[in-house]
């Protein structure tokens, strides 16, 4: 009796370790490809991005790439520049504040009625009253139709990113079906998802966060060469192994599957630069609040280190200036603050701190303690680790906390922070993005609006028209954010993704639409090489469960034995 | 009941090797300090190196080695289960007991009190709990300890009010012993088997639940817990590091586990004549 229940508990105790150490070998689904039509294949570890509508997609970039395959725009973007989409060209009237954009003729809607120049100019005005997540037009005044296929778009004030932001990133919709719709997002007839684009959507499913599209062979570019296109989920973990058993076509993958992917023979991708993590400050609250103590901050903070270590190589260096040295508005000439933990001590005892015998520098009978929060994405927990680590090294006490993801931007919105690891992405697109990061209120945000020449800088390089005066704007504004420096860049993070080379796929200039560092810009699809070489099914090793199979049996053998011994006594 | 735990537990084999399992852990994370070659929150640049020489178990993302932070984890699972094991069985003996003793509306009220808090799910408490105030060690014992006496506080009452009527604790007072000799002289003594199933029990469950909340993330991520070491592992079990940082993190846990369970369960027989009785018959066959 006795024995069986110690059996029972160590199989139990077997059972959890293997349970646990089990979730290490779990296999993800696999995708399927049929014989005979070309399904090309993505894999998504998130899935589900939201009904592919204007209005229905979720806020985030994948959302948006899922619908921008349905929907197309006035003007979009290749590798090197803006290319013709509905619009064949199109030119800013300075005098008036308005564009001016010659239609592309021929184009039918999914449905088979003609697109034409009242299409944009109902979309124009429909969103302006309908904001999106993407687009609010806020700089519109007015869309009017001139002919059949001309429509001119008079702006409010001067807006440099309007072709960009609006015209590159607003998907237009068809007037016949959406004139009625009072709320768009929640418009999901059949009939939502008519748009002009190479594809058409044949099945959504949130549970499983699939897609399916087939072709649109009366696409105005031609039939893409393939037949339909699927996004299935896929855990990012597994992402690598999935292409590598050719289950899917193409993927994002993690940074220390690279070698592996592309020793067996697929091709890699890679970008860095659109998005970077960085050091939120609270610069509202003592001592943060003082220019000197933040620049002390930077001193002390090892970025190189941080790029080694957290990231694994796999990033660029933050810049102080916020903008990437890929960047075209990047500056170099501005405060770079390498890590010198002297100086920033140096700095600390300029402000009245002593370091006393327990390491950490105190001030009024107060020790210098400061509370650091990130959540459990993208490495930020490492990141946060090691920060920490450094600032204690130069005396500077540290509570380290890692939140649930909403709770931390919660908290950076609400200001009740010292310092946060947190990070966001769009930097590689318009510099538009500047006046969002750090004027705005959001959970990324510096929130910092105590300097006027930043404030002004900022207001106008969005009305500068003239390319290279915004530029020089844009670096003086990088200067001066670096001298206020209410947030620190850490790195630029590289991602990678990995394709079978059958579709070229790449990343667009400054992101597909306002900024979207995803290498699926529908463009590509256009041309299938066919099964190129299809690289062997990669010889990976499988993670047996080799190890947890031996230990299993050695447990049980012990277990035996006791039993057997027990009754031998 | 005056029974010679001591002898029972090392007669029994499985008491035998959860003591040699479990000194095993504390001799361990006693020595750690010296055992360790590494500091083990010193991130390095020979990052996911596996086990060689300079690195016994290699060394995680961050290249911190993973064998210094596998004993000094040992550390942080002991205390937890010491904390945990200590306080609750405190809280159980003094509402259990107090209840038995005083007994009448007071015992009423508080049994109802412990059913209501029974069924409180201790795990998802900790979790909303862990969003609001850090759950570094000292919280974790204070949280677990406190959303799980109940079973024990029960235990205990039911015991005690089995004590209080025994022909000795009747003797005593016939001698005019006051309730204060009693508790200490008679009930508290013969409570101690219970106390310490109790100790077992919580310490089991206080570690477990502490390495499943680092497992789920919920924990100081400044410290050095095996649970969030399994946390951490799981990110990079596309690739081979599994085998030298989940796997002996898993065991020690399991070990850690399984040695607490042991004793238990050796004490359990020694201290239930039923048990005892079983056990004796088997011995015979």
């Amino acid at each position: 009796m006795k024995n069986k229940h110690v059996a029972i508990v160590t199989l139990l105790s077997i059972l959890l370790f293997s349970l646990l150490t089990g979730l290490a070998i779990a296999r993800a689904d696999s995708g399927n490809t049929n014989a005979g039509d070309v399904t090309y294949i993505i894999a998504d570890p998130t899935g589900d991005w939201g009904y592919p509508t204007p209005h229905g997609h979720y806020p985030r970039g994948p959302g948006y790439v899922r619908m921008s395959l349905i929907f197309d725009t006035l003007v979009w973007k290749d590798t090197q520049s803006f290319v013709p989409a509905l619009a064949t060209d199109w030119e800013y009237l300075e005098d008036e504040n308005a564009y001016l954009f010659h239609l592309r003729k021929g184009v039918t809607w999914h449905d088979g009625e003609e697109f034409t120049a009242e299409d944009v100019a109902f979309t124009y005005n429909y969103v302006k009253e309908h904001p999106s997540w993407w687009v609010d037009l806020k700089s519109l005044k007015q869309a009017e139709v001139l002919d059949e296929y001309t429509v001119k778009i008079y702006l409010n004030e001067r807006y440099a990113p309007f072709l960009n932001n609006d015209a590159g990133t607003l998907a237009i919709l068809p007037k016949h079906i959406w004139q009625d719709v009072v709320d768009p997002a929640e418009f999901r007839e059949p009939e939502s998802l008519i748009g002009t684009g190479p594809f058409k959507l044949v099945d959504y499913s949130k549970t499983h966060g699939t897609y399916l599209y087939e072709v649109n062979k009366d696409y105005y570019r031609g039939k893409p060469d393939i037949d339909s296109l699927k996004f299935v989920k896929i855990s990012e973990e597994m992402s690598a192994t999935a292409l590598m058993r050719n289950e899917v076509f193409a993927t994002a993958i993690l940074p220390e599957t690279v070698a592996e992917v592309g020793a067996a023979g697929f091709v890699i991708i890679n970008q860095s630069g659109n998005w970077n993590a960085k050091l939120m400050i609270n610069h509202n609250k003592a001592p943060m609040s003082s220019k000197e103590f933040r620049h002390a901050l930077a001193y002390a903070i090892n970025r190189t280190e941080l790029v080694e270590i957290a990231q694994r190589g796999h990033a660029i260096q933050g810049s102080p200036g916020l903008l990437s040295p890929t960047s075209p508005y990047y500056n170099p000439n501005i405060p770079y603050y390498e890590y010198d933990p002297e100086r920033a001590k140096d700095i600390l005892e300029g402000q009245g701190y002593q370091l006393r015998e327990d390491g950490y520098y105190w001030k009024e009978g107060e020790v210098l303690e400061l509370e650091l929060i990130t959540a459990s994405r993208f490495g930020f927990e490492r990141v946060a680790e090691i920060i920490a680590r450094q600032l204690e090294d130069i005396g500077i006490k540290v509570n380290l906390r890692s939140l649930e993801w909403k709770t931390l931007d919660s908290r950076v919105i609400t200001r009740q922070f010292d310092l946060a690891v947190s990070g966001h992405g769009g930097i590689g697109g318009d510099p538009a993005i500047l006046n969002k990061v750090i004027l705005g209120k959001f959970g990324y945000s510096a929130n910092y609006t105590k300097n006027d020449t930043l404030n002004q800088l900022l207001e106008a390089q969005l009305h500068e028209m003239d390319e290279e005066k915004r530029k020089e704007m844009v670096r003086e504004i990088q200067k001066v954010y670096a001298e206020e420096l209410p947030a620190l860049t850490l790195y630029y993070p590289t991602w990678y993704w990995g394709h079978d080379g059958s579709v070229d796929i790449y990343y667009t200039l400054g992101g597909i639409a306002s900024g979207i560092p995803i290498p699926l810009n529908k463009l590509a699809f256009m041309e299938y090489k066919g099964q190129v070489e299809a690289p062997a099914p990669a010889a990976t090793e499988a993670p047996v469960p080799g190890f947890e199979l031996l230990i299993s049996i050695l447990a049980l053998t012990a277990v035996a034995y006791l039993v057997i011994k027990r009754r031998k006594d | 009941m005056h029974i010679n735990y001591w002898r029972e537990l090392t007669r029994s084999n499985f008491g035998k090797l959860g003591l040699v399992l479990l000194c095993l852990v504390l001799v361990i994370a006693i020595f750690a300090p010296f055992l360790a070659r590494y500091d083990p929150g010193e991130p390095s640049l020979s990052i996911l190196m596996p086990p060689s020489f300079a690195h016994l178990l290699g060394t995680n993302d961050i290249g911190q080695d993973i064998w210094s932070r596998l004993l000094c984890g040992a550390k942080n699972t002991l205390l937890v289960a010491l904390g945990v094991g200590v306080f609750t069985t405190l809280l159980s003996t003094v509402i259990g007991a107090s209840a038995a003793l005083v007994g009448g509306l007071y015992d009423r009220i508080l049994m109802r009190v412990i059913d209501a808090l029974i069924v409180i799910p201790a795990f998802i408490v900790i979790i909303l709990v862990a969003a609001y105030v850090l759950p570094n060690v000292w919280t974790l014992i204070f949280l677990i300890s406190i959303l799980t006496w109940q079973g024990g506080a029960r235990l205990v009452r039911a015991q005690t009010l089995s004590l209080k009527e025994r022909m000795s604790v009747y003797a005593a007072r016939t001698f005019g012993a006051n309730k204060l000799y009693l508790v200490i002289r008679h009930i508290i003594p013969d409570l101690s088997p219970i106390l310490f199933a109790v100790f077992i029990h919580s310490a089991t469950r206080g570690v477990f639940m502490e390495a499943g909340l680092a497992f789920l993330g919920i924990a100081d991520i400044s410290t050095v817990s095996w649970g969030l070491m399994m946390h951490h592992a799981l990110r990079f079990y596309y690739l081979d590091v599994w085998k030298w940082w989940l796997i002996p993190t898993g065991l020690a846990l399991s070990v850690t586990i399984m040695a607490l369970v042991f004793i238990g369960h050796a004490f359990e027989t020694a201290m239930d004549p039923r048990l005892r009785k079983m056990e004796q018959e088997d011995w015979q066959c």
